[in-house]
């Protein structure tokens, strides 16, 4: 840190960097065009992001010359990253999901139905006095508004 | 926290008195062109108390209207634009910037032996950014207002006109100062301090607002970047939360919020902070678990952008996200939970000084513990689908807003207020006050709790007649809240004007701000930088110099400070 | 991290009187050239953060988009031109070259080659902006507007208009690549302020922090590139 030398990259090691990069998006090209395209099939994505992701890192290392640099530079980078990832991820947990609630099947829903049923009428059958639990249960004792239609709501859905 | 090499007694006596940062320039140019942090806190200061009270203002109006269950004093309409604006103004343009922008700004360099923060210009760039903002904000109000509430969400937002359109572009701008101040801040904190000031021996208001500027950082670009698209989608129909357009109204939603959730942090680990200052030197005690509050910190921070779903569990997201997203929502109680013991752990055996600040330190325990537990309450999924966009949720987030970053903030006003200003103001009114703001702020909120958890639902103007009683007491209750506030402002201004004048350190606090600034700062904070030796609560020298603050006070209320503190000699500290 | 190393070095070492020697381009309230040079650099790297978490947002969009509606994107997708998105990505990254080749020859003095090299940069760039502006003009007439304004007509792009979701494809490539050439076009503006002051000789091995922050905005510009080259053209 205290060193007043700037490390120096030197000029071969940014031509070779170059070069890796100019290679690798000859690759990624490669990969998209048609015969290696279906071969890949649904690999196309990730190898596309994968090539991506190391020409990235190479620009990352070696043109801005993290690796040779403070380490909290590079923290600060990974940190920036994962939040990139994190926001990605978690947002794609609810739409690649979307809808969850409706793909229960059929019969689950149907035996949901009855067992509602089920309640009610068990429901139904008890006297609406055995329900009462709050005090806005009981309006002929205090003026509590509202409130004591509340009494039947146990059941509702 | 000591230096050796200080010498304040000489310094005082031959120009300190003369020369400080408030009038060794006096033009307004100078103040509109300064790249002092301490002038810059102050010109937040004054901008932000007069967002403060415009949004206050309206927040009493909104309490009037709901004065009786019937429309009162306003037409629906109008009741729309004005929680809308009150939850702007409030939010984006009031309790981001403010711990951070006025007491990190003046206080921060300060305590880490600093000269300045590390991009002074980039500093006053972002006030004036700031101020770009609030006047789009006005922009907005006079090109038809908005009636969205504050989360702009699509499709309504789209739908609707009026000054939607300037104030996404006013957010836009605004959260640009919110990003150089948090840029700025990180970097002071790495590469600005003083030799000797260790991560470890960092006060705990630095933690604080270091944790706040790493949220800063990472998560205003994207509240950026949705407001960006938002105003895309109304000018060129891109279509990505429409859903006429066969674009996504959830996902504007996980945008917002991947913002907006932490921006819940930017707004309460500052005041986090904050506490620890108030805790520790009101009750002369060492603090408790210093690295445990520290690093809870950077944890609330990380594990706030973990989160942000439990705002959406009924929008219509997946299930499976709302489960993942509910989960992580706990963990969030462990850190603050740490911080809270941590702190009553110092008070334990602490010889307490009641002095307002600590009144406001010990309401916040009380309030954010409320606001903390109803938070856990409507993160479970299920309880949540009941108590979602009802008076609960107005109520816990003014429990955490308000009772946790406001009552922080007025603690913190009153505790640096000596240093910022270099008077006193009056320590009963002071007193009389707090006590005001809490008995206020606890009878208009805690009925709101009550009010949401029987079912009354927020942004309405009108309500059934079963609910009057209630929201009649939250009316009375802001104003007493009210009351309280415009007292802090009357004996604050008074301070200024006639306030008796402070000593170097009133509090015989131990950190660098008050051990080694003169009473008004000297423009460039310290005659010589500091050497830190001590870690930031070791009260044992800050009790020789400056008196211990075991509440020995005068007639007044006050203790009698010294006439000039005697700084060690560099043998005895060596 | 540049102070804490030393706990207790003798008093002296601590005044700020400035007496040691003091370079013009130092600021008051650093204590070293170093000290300011860190400084800089690590606002430069928390700034290109926030420029990431931007152009993170967009990332999101499309990743949902296409995860819904892969044939949609697909076929939107198939309609750009790839040899135009192909050169152009060479044509950045040899700008990137030419810009990490600017800052190795301020490090070793060599004035002229690092103002020559920064031309290159800003003339690579250009070109970019040039091909991109191509690009663009050929979807327009096809009207291949974004979103809500979405028309095509004409050969290969016809068919667009029966696949629903093709607009968001648009309006996604517009919006990043518009901001991402926002982004160029700044970096153009930013290297060129430098080139002028490298020219007039204000920058040496001893001080060069706005080339190194230009460099790495250029490098970070590059990067978004990189991934938005497969994912809107290839894949």
């Amino acid at each position: 840190m205290s060193d007043d030398d700037h490390h120096v990259l030197p000029k071969n090691t940014l031509l070779a960097v170059f070069g890796g990069l100019i290679v690798l998006t000859g690759l990624t090209v490669a990969v998209a065009v048609e015969p290696v395209a279906s071969l890949l099939g649904p690999l196309t994505v990730p190898v596309a992001i994968a090539i991506a992701a190391t020409k990235a890192t190479l620009v990352v290392v070696f043109f801005m010359a993290l690796k040779y640099d403070n380490p909290v530079n590079a923290l600060t980078f990974t940190i920036g990253i994962i939040m990139v990832v994190v926001f990605i991820t978690f947002t794609m947990f609810d739409t690649v999901y979307r809808g969850d609630l409706g793909n229960v099947a059929p019969q689950t829903v149907q035996e949901m139905d009855r067992q509602q049923k089920e309640a009610q009428q068990e429901m139904d059958q008890l006297d609406s006095e055995d329900l009462r639990v709050a005090p806005a249960d009981y309006p002929d004792q205090q003026g509590a508004g509202g409130e004591s239609t509340e009494s039947g709501n146990a059941d509702s859905p | 926290m000591s230096t050796d090499t200080h010498t304040a007694s000489e310094t005082e006596e031959h120009h300190g008195e003369d020369v400080n940062y408030l009038n060794h320039e006096t033009s307004v140019w100078s103040w509109l062109s300064t790249k002092d942090h301490k002038r810059i806190g102050i010109l937040y200061c004054v901008s932000l108390a007069a967002v403060f009270l415009i949004a206050g203002v309206l927040a009493i109006l909104m309490r009037l209207e709901l004065s009786g269950p019937e429309a009162t004093i306003m037409e629906n309409d109008t009741y729309n634009q004005v929680f809308t604006m009150h939850g702007i103004m409030m939010v984006f343009l009031f309790l981001v910037p403010s711990i951070p922008a006025i007491l990190g700004n003046f206080v921060l360099p300060m305590q880490i032996g600093a000269k300045d923060v590390a991009f002074p210009k980039l500093n006053l760039a972002s006030w004036y950014v700031y101020m770009a903002g609030a006047i789009l904000t006005i922009a907005a109000v006079y090109f038809g207002g908005v009636d969205t509430g504050w989360t702009f969400y699509t499709p309504y937002s789209k739908a609707t006109g009026g000054g939607v359109l300037w104030m996404t572009s006013a957010i836009f701008v605004a959260g640009f100062a919110s990003i150089f101040t948090g840029m700025n801040f990180i970097v002071t904190i790495h590469k600005m301090r003083a030799p000797g000031m260790t991560w470890n021996r960092l006060p705990l208001f630095v933690w604080g607002l270091y944790a706040t500027s790493i949220v800063q950082v990472l998560a205003t670009p994207v509240i950026g970047i949705t407001m960006l698209l938002l105003i895309l989608e109304q000018t060129l129909q891109i279509g990505i939360f429409d859903p006429a357009l066969g674009g996504d109204p959830v996902l504007f939603q996980h945008f917002f919020w991947f913002y907006s959730h932490p921006a819940v942090y930017i707004m309460i680990l500052p005041a986090f902070g904050i506490m620890s200052e108030l805790i520790t030197t009101f009750s002369r005690s060492r603090i408790f678990g210093y690295r445990a509050i520290a690093l809870s910190s950077v944890a609330i921070a990380m594990l706030g952008f973990l989160v942000w779903g439990h705002h959406m569990f009924v929008s219509g997201q997946s299930v499976v996200s709302s489960i993942v997203f509910s989960l992580i929502t706990y963990l969030i109680g462990i850190p603050s939970g740490i911080k809270i013991f941590n702190w009553v752990a110092t008070l334990y055996k602490g010889s307490i000084w009641l002095q307002t600040p600590m009144l406001y330190a010990l309401s916040f325990l009380f309030l954010f513990s409320i606001g903390g537990f109803t938070g856990v309450m409507v993160g479970v999924l299920s309880v949540d689908v009941h108590l979602h966009d009802t008076y609960y949720i107005v109520g816990h987030f003014h429990y955490v807003m308000m009772g946790g970053s406001v009552i922080a903030l007025l603690g913190g006003m009153h505790y640096w207020w000596p240093k910022i200003t270099g008077r006193l103001y009056n320590e009963t009114l002071g007193k009389i006050a707090a006590g005001l703001v809490f008995i206020g702020f606890n009878l208009t909120f805690f009925p709101q709790l009550v009010l949401g958890s029987r079912g009354m639902p927020r942004r309405y103007a009108t309500y059934l007649e079963r609910f009057t009683d209630l929201h009649q007491l939250s009316t009375v209750g802001s104003w007493i809240l009210g009351a309280g506030l415009f007292l802090v402002l009357g004996y604050a201004l008074w301070s200024l004007a006639y306030g008796e004048k402070a000593p170097q350190n009133p509090w015989g606090a131990a950190t660098l701000e008050w051990t080694n600034v003169a009473a008004i700062p000297d423009p460039h904070n310290f005659k010589r930088t500091p050497l830190v030796t001590r870690g930031p609560y070791d009260f044992h020298l800050a009790d020789e110099v400056f008196g211990g603050g075991d509440g020995e006070v005068d007639g007044h209320g006050v203790r009698v400070p010294e006439a000039v503190p005697s700084a060690p000699t560099e043998e005895s500290t060596a | 991290m540049a102070t804490d190393t030393e706990t207790a070095p003798a008093p002296t070492t601590t005044d700020i009187e400035h007496d040691h020697d003091h370079p013009a381009h130092l600021q008051h309230h650093f204590v070293s050239s170093e000290q300011q040079f860190d400084s800089a650099k690590l606002g430069m790297w928390l700034f290109l953060i926030t420029e990431v978490l931007l152009f993170s947002g967009m990332f999101v969009a499309y990743a949902v988009f296409r995860q819904w509606h892969p044939t949609a994107f697909a076929e939107a997708s198939a309609t750009l031109n790839r040899t135009m998105g192909t050169i152009n990505t060479i044509v950045l990254l040899t700008s990137s070259l030419t810009v990490a080749l600017s800052i190795h020859y301020i490090q070793l003095d060599k004035v002229k080659q690092c103002f020559y090299s920064l031309l290159a940069t800003i003339g690579l760039a250009g070109g970019f902006m040039v091909i991109k502006y191509f690009e663009y003009t050929s979807k327009f007439e096809h009207g291949a507007f974004p979103g809500g304004l979405f028309e095509p007509h004409g050969a290969h792009y016809e068919h667009l208009a029966q696949i629903p979701y093709a607009p968001q494809f648009f309006s996604i490539y517009f919006v990043m690549t518009g901001i991402h050439g926002l982004h160029v076009l700044i970096g153009m503006g930013f290297l060129g302020w430098a080139a002028f002051h490298v020219w007039r000789g204000a920058f040496s091995s001893e001080y060069y922090t706005h080339i190194e922050l230009g460099g790495l905005y250029w490098h970070l510009v590059d990067i978004i590139w990189i991934f938005l080259f497969p994912l809107l053209y290839l894949i």
